[in-house]
């Protein structure tokens, strides 16, 4: 645990920090090393503060995930990044809180995405018709029958591959569901209950577009979000739910919204980015860095 | 149903869309001193807002998720989209969304647009981008652009390079471009590149990185010529000509990129910055902001533009009326306004290239060969630094164009341009979490998988890579018209993008990767390694983003261009101007041709100004 100094102690401010020290009957601030005692009171409350801290980069508990899909898909994430020996994964950042929040909200809701129709699903070939308008003659609105050969067959996680008419929650509801039959068809039981090597490798069947039980769906695409999902819950901000306590941060050497003097550590921006020696910082979360910005300057 | 407003007041000039060349155009017109103290009055309408750097910026812009993935400052997908294919006989499939970690670059919203968030990599093109054309039916024979570009369809600029030339000096000046040339023969390094430019940069360069310095001293013991990559994010404190004051970059990482991140100091050149607050300034400039254009109104006697409609954040219909009018707005949105408003002729595709007609939406290009080029990767263990986010999108790295243009003979070779080649500018450009620890393929799961992102950030790991894009090349079969099956918000049409790579980019970045690969090696880089060649017939655009560019070219032919030499409408509509959509340019210097468009601002600039002074509407010469 780095120790705050008396500036961040000040900078926090954190109303539980301060109640600490006033029903002790000391008046703040003081410089720190006045007196033992004081310093005591003072070690005290930097303590709570660290450990709110913790909880400000912490969440728990479910806004969409149903309890089935609780289970199922905490077996997923941890099989995408599972812990071992080099480092906590997917269980220690909460990752599966990340999912829950972004299902929960606009990501689920499909809200920055455009959801109009006609749905053509890309890989389609042949002749086929779609009805459109005449783009060369805008008064003529009447639907003309348009013929085409096949469509463009973009990369799974382009722009335009989904082509889904179903907004992202539902997709996860159907991929899960899809997943969960696949698992016990192909392996014979729930995937919570399978072995490891045989989660991996089913999570690999679904890249490889193997499994029937997807029906419309390229399980591809399902397989897609949760990679992409996954390590986004361990690796973005912790004010999104996962990556607590910032481990996937501290796994990847990644600085966060540390400049170099978060903690006082005094080194400045444009010293790090010509620097010819490897400097490991300790990572600061946005809710730490907007603290520290507004909170007591 | 939405209420119908009477008319704005009359202006003089009305700019569509408020990014980088509307920007200029504002403070170019709207202020009287430059004008020989004519008040302009000068309307600029945009449908997103005035982003403030210091209140929207400054506490939440630390945030890759937000910005990266859910593209919080930028174009919003349910207003407008566009539809991408790649050949004339394809459904289009509608870009549904933003998706990291493969393709997360938006269209700009607000004040300043797409410039808001990019890294901020500027270039100027050479003599030989204006006359490319020209220049290599005279040496490599007039069979050669037809043998290597199937349905070629490229031109030379109305004007040479000597004629743009101020142009750039005055663009440069009012962004505070960063580069060290210093117009003497004391900066050999540079001398062989920039011996047509008549002044320096504004400012200096950024200083440079390890990578960097590593890249300089190879590149130049293999007889290049590096230089500092030319940047538009100031390295220092600067007053432009207009008077506004520029902070300069802190260096933080948060920057271009992966994720493109707006910046908290204004230190990253676009209009909101740097011209537009000197418009605000002068008394004469309105700006409309939320405010979504859809038709340009136009008189079918004398076929001007009489007014803009746009749509407030109400749904309210607001005329702008105007003298003149300039189409400020990104490149296919440019042209659908155009083509929905009767504007211009549309481009008619043909699979016989003598058949086909129209200019508007002809030529689309593209600046960037992203993942499906050639690649060389490396490791480089003897450089240290830090490659998590510290720096910025464009600054401290160097470049050669030795590569590029027609700086070498290309004789025996199945392609021409080249590529500008850099290296140093680090992962640290934005964070990238998500596009550098995966999640887009099979590979990225499991314990294996993991144990390569230990670490990552730290320079153990550090590792080069460099994707050369090449030149790509217009053909009659990549155009923009608009889409039969969706609409935007309001139910018009969106913009139908007809595009695949042509043979010139990947042939081109073949040839380049070697060279590249030779440069690493030098350094004395390990597991240099090239990448696949491109096969043409496996690998398909799925590329929507911002440098899609081109299909409303500049050029001298009013069969296929859209804007005359200077940048005025052909005939009959004499009143609209455009910054131009960069369908020629040479080399990847310039990805998204910001810096060759930002030129042409000033140009329309002139003629802007020419055309206000005639006594009846016509054509300029």
């Amino acid at each position: 645990m780095v120790s705050q100094t008396r500036r961040e102690f000040l900078r926090l401010g954190l109303a539980a920090a301060a109640s600490a020290a006033a029903a002790s009957g000391i008046e703040i601030p003081l410089f720190a090393n006045q007196n033992s005692s004081l310093q005591t009171q003072l070690n005290s409350a930097n303590t709570q503060i660290s450990n709110l801290q913790t909880r400000v980069n912490n969440v728990v508990g479910f806004l969409s995930l149903s309890v089935s899909e609780q289970s199922l898909l905490e077996a997923i994430v941890e099989t995408i990044i599972p812990s071992d020996s080099n480092g906590p994964g997917a269980k220690e950042a909460g990752a599966i809180y990340f999912i829950d929040r972004q299902l929960a909200g606009d990501y689920g809701q499909s809200a920055n995405m455009f959801m109009d129709g006609p749905f053509v699903l890309p890989g389609q070939t042949g002749t086929f018709n779609v009805n459109g308008r005449d783009i060369y003659n805008l008064s003529n609105l009447a639907p003309v029958s348009l013929p085409y050969t096949g469509t463009p067959s973009p990369r799974v996680g382009a722009g335009t591959n989904y082509q889904y008419p179903l907004n992202l929650r539902e997709f996860w509801r159907v991929g899960l569901i899809a997943l969960q039959a696949y698992a016990n068809s192909a392996y014979g039981g729930n995937f919570e209950k399978l072995t490891s090597a045989n989660q991996l490798q089913l999570l690999l069947d679904l890249w490889a577009n193997k499994p029937t039980s997807f029906s419309n769906i390229k399980s591809s695409d399902f397989a897609y979000e949760l990679t992409f999902m996954t390590w986004a819950g361990f690796l973005m901000d912790p004010i999104y739910g996962g990556n607590q306590n910032m481990v996937g941060w501290t796994y990847t050497g990644y600085n966060g919204v540390n400049f170099g003097n978060f903690y006082g550590e005094g080194y400045d921006q444009r010293t790090l980015m010509v620097a010819t020696s490897p400097t490991r910082l300790k990572p600061a979360s946005l809710a730490q860095y907007q603290q520290k910005a507004t909170g007591g300057a | 149903m939405p209420t119908v407003l009477p008319p704005e007041p009359m202006a003089d000039v009305v700019c569509l869309g408020v990014g980088y060349m509307s920007g200029v155009i504002a403070a170019e017109l709207s202020i009287a001193a430059l004008n020989n103290q004519v008040n302009y009055k000068v309307v600029a309408i945009t449908k997103g807002p005035y982003w403030d750097y210091v209140n929207d910026f400054s506490t939440t812009k630390y945030d890759e998720w937000g910005v990266g993935l859910g593209r919080k400052y930028d174009s919003p997908l349910p207003l407008q989209s566009a539809t991408i294919r790649n050949t004339p006989q394809q459904f289009a499939l509608p870009v549904r969304r933003y998706t990291m970690p493969i393709q997360y670059h938006a269209l700009g919203h607000g004040v300043g647009g797409a410039a808001q968030h990019y890294g901020g990599t500027m270039g100027r093109q050479g003599p030989w981008g204006y006359k490319q054309k020209s220049l290599t039916d005279t040496k490599y024979g007039t069979a050669f652009l037809p043998s290597i570009n199937p349905h070629n369809d490229l031109e030379d600029w109305p004007l040479a390079y000597s004629d743009y030339e101020p142009y750039y000096v005055d663009w440069e000046r009012a962004h505070g471009l960063c580069g060290n040339y210093n117009g003497s023969t004391t900066n050999s390094s540079s001398d062989m590149n920039y011996p047509w430019m008549s002044q320096n940069y504004p400012l200096p360069p950024h200083p440079l990185t390890p990578v960097a310095q590593s890249f300089q001293t190879a590149a130049q013991s293999l007889g290049y010529h590096p230089f500092p990559h030319v940047s538009a994010l100031a390295s220092q404190p600067y007053t432009n000509q207009y008077g506004v004051p520029v902070n300069p970059c802190v260096y933080d990482g948060y920057c271009g990129g992966p994720c493109d991140y707006a910046c908290e100091t204004g230190a990253k050149a676009n209009a909101a910055y740097r011209t537009i607050p000197a418009a605000m300034k002068s008394g004469n400039f309105t700006l409309v902001v939320n405010s979504f254009i859809f038709r340009l109104n136009v008189d079918t006697t004398t076929n001007l533009i009489t007014s803009a409609m746009y749509y407030d954040a109400q749904g309210n219909i607001h005329t702008q009326p105007g003298k003149v009018f300039f189409n400020g707005l990104w490149g296919y949105n440019m042209i659908r306004t155009m083509w929905l408003s009767g504007v211009g002729v549309p481009y008619r595709w043909n699979s016989d290239p003598t058949m086909v007609s129209g200019s508007l939406g002809r030529g689309l290009t593209n600046g960037y060969l992203p993942y499906r080029g050639t690649s060389v990767s490396a490791s480089l263990p003897n450089v240290g630094g830090n490659s998590y986010p510290a720096g910025n999108g464009s600054g401290g790295s160097v470049d050669i164009y030795d590569l590029m243009d027609d700086n070498f003979d290309h004789t025996g070779l199945n392609f021409i341009g080249g590529s500008e080649i850099g290296a140093g500018g680090y992962l640290g450009g934005g964070p990238g979490n998500i596009t550098f620890a995966g999640g887009s393929s099979s590979a990225n799961m499991g314990a294996t998988f993991k144990a390569t992102q230990k670490d990552k950030y730290l320079p153990s790991k550090l590792s080069l890579g460099s994707t050369p894009f090449a030149h790509d090349l217009p053909t009659t079969d990549n155009y923009v018209d608009i889409d039969p099956h969706y609409t935007d918000a309001y139910g018009d049409p969106v913009a139908r993008l007809t595009y695949d790579w042509t043979p010139n980019t990947y042939n081109g970045a073949t040839y380049l990767a070697n060279k590249v690969a030779a440069i690493f090696t030098k350094m004395g880089a390990t597991n240099v390694t090239v990448g696949s060649t491109v096969n043409p017939g496996a690998a398909h655009n799925d590329w929507w983003g911002h440098h899609l560019r081109g299909g409303c070219r500049i050029g001298i032919n009013a069969a296929s261009s859209v804007w005359n030499k200077w940048n005025q409408c052909w005939a009959p509509y004499f009143n609209i101007f455009g910054a131009g959509e960069i369908t020629n340019t040479s080399g990847d210097n310039v990805p998204s041709g910001t810096h060759v468009a930002g030129a042409q601002s000033y140009v329309a600039a002139d003629g802007i100004r020419k055309y206000l002074a005639l006594t009846a509407p016509g054509q300029l010469t």
